[in-house]
């Protein structure tokens, strides 16, 4: 915390322009800066006194949490930490019960892949890894179609097991691109190909299809 | 806190509260808490709202916040200025997306994508 206060400090000091443009006196934001597209300069503005609080994300336990919620939060947490760097030397350093989960935790920084990766690696199962239904099956079912077409080989891959988790969560948080409802509600009742579409997507935007 | 306690607030203090927020935000989704995420994201829309209707709109003044250490603040504060500091926001989008912090750099690139596509018009 002290360390990014210093470091902002002297990236506001560093940048510091008295030529720089301003809103104009008199505006709601008279006297500030903004920067060559008018934008309001955010380094400008940061109050530097004081505790920011961050929200950091909490210590790593060294022995195993006796909850699947606590390993869960602890397994997400050395996943995003360590990313490609999620070698089982330093998952250990973290601590020793984390090797267990290293399939988990390192298959969280793989590569994107094609869709025929995806879909052809369901046939191979793996440590690490589940089978996500690309238009959800829950869901799709209560809309009306059929085990067939859920589990078609065309909507099964394999994706990273934390991933997996992470695209769920994501399928129930609201969000700004669905008009603030979550993607569940926005796609209760829609057709297969408006499913699929967000679904694709879905794996997309978490880095786990290629663009 | 009710529409009408906000009205009291000042823009600091309204800041203040959407940092509180969108920190209590990053937490649930760490520890899953979905329900207790899409609630913070109601009382994240209502200081939005509030900030938008001051006179000149000072949803600007959330744009420190692109610099704060918390990937989920950087994000929802970049996400609810798209309107107000265009460019700059999208900068901040696309650096939560290129530094892979997830889960945010998948909000930001859908966002980014959904720009690009016209399917955002932010206002």
């Amino acid at each position: 915390m002290r360390r990014h206060d210093r470091a902002l400090r002297r990236a506001c000091k560093a940048n510091f322009n008295p030529a720089q443009p301003r809103v104009p006196r008199g505006q709601p934001e008279g006297g500030q800066w903004v920067d060559a597209n008018g934008d309001p300069v955010a380094s400008r503005r940061v109050r530097l006194a004081g505790e920011i609080p961050t929200g950091d994300p909490p210590e790593i336990p060294k022995e195993r949490p006796p909850t699947s919620r606590a390993r869960s939060v602890a397994l997400k947490t050395v996943a995003r930490l360590l990313g490609p760097m999620a070698a089982t030397a330093e998952i250990a350093k973290l601590g020793a019960w984390l090797t267990t989960y290293s399939a988990e935790i390192s298959s969280y920084s793989d590569s994107p892949k094609s869709l025929e990766e995806l879909q052809r690696a369901v046939s191979e199962p793996a440590s690490g890894y589940e089978i996500h239904h690309v238009v959800e099956q829950t869901q799709a079912e209560r809309d009306g179609f059929t085990r067939e077409a859920i589990d078609s080989p065309d909507n099964l891959v394999r994706i990273p097991t934390l991933k997996h988790q992470e695209i769920n969560g994501w399928y129930q948080r609201r969000n700004p691109d669905f008009g603030w409802e979550t993607p569940r509600e926005y796609l209760s009742g829609r057709n297969w190909d408006v499913k699929r579409a967000v679904g694709l997507d879905a794996l997309r935007i978490h880095g786990v299809l290629q663009p | 806190m009710t529409d009408a306690a906000l009205k009291n607030l000042s823009v600091a203090q309204l800041v203040e509260r959407f940092t509180a927020i969108t920190l209590g935000q990053f937490q649930a989704e760490l520890h899953d808490e979905h329900k207790k995420y899409n609630d913070l994201i109601e009382e994240m829309l209502a200081v939005e709202q509030e900030l938008k209707n001051r006179p000149g709109d000072q949803r600007s003044a959330l744009v420190p916040l692109f610099l704060h250490p918390n990937p989920q603040v950087r994000l929802m504060a970049a996400e609810l200025t798209l309107a107000v500091a265009p460019t700059t926001s999208r900068q901040v989008l696309q650096e939560l997306w290129d530094r892979k912090e997830f889960p945010q750099a998948a909000y930001a690139m859908g966002t980014l994508r959904a720009l690009e596509r016209g399917d955002r018009r932010p206002s």
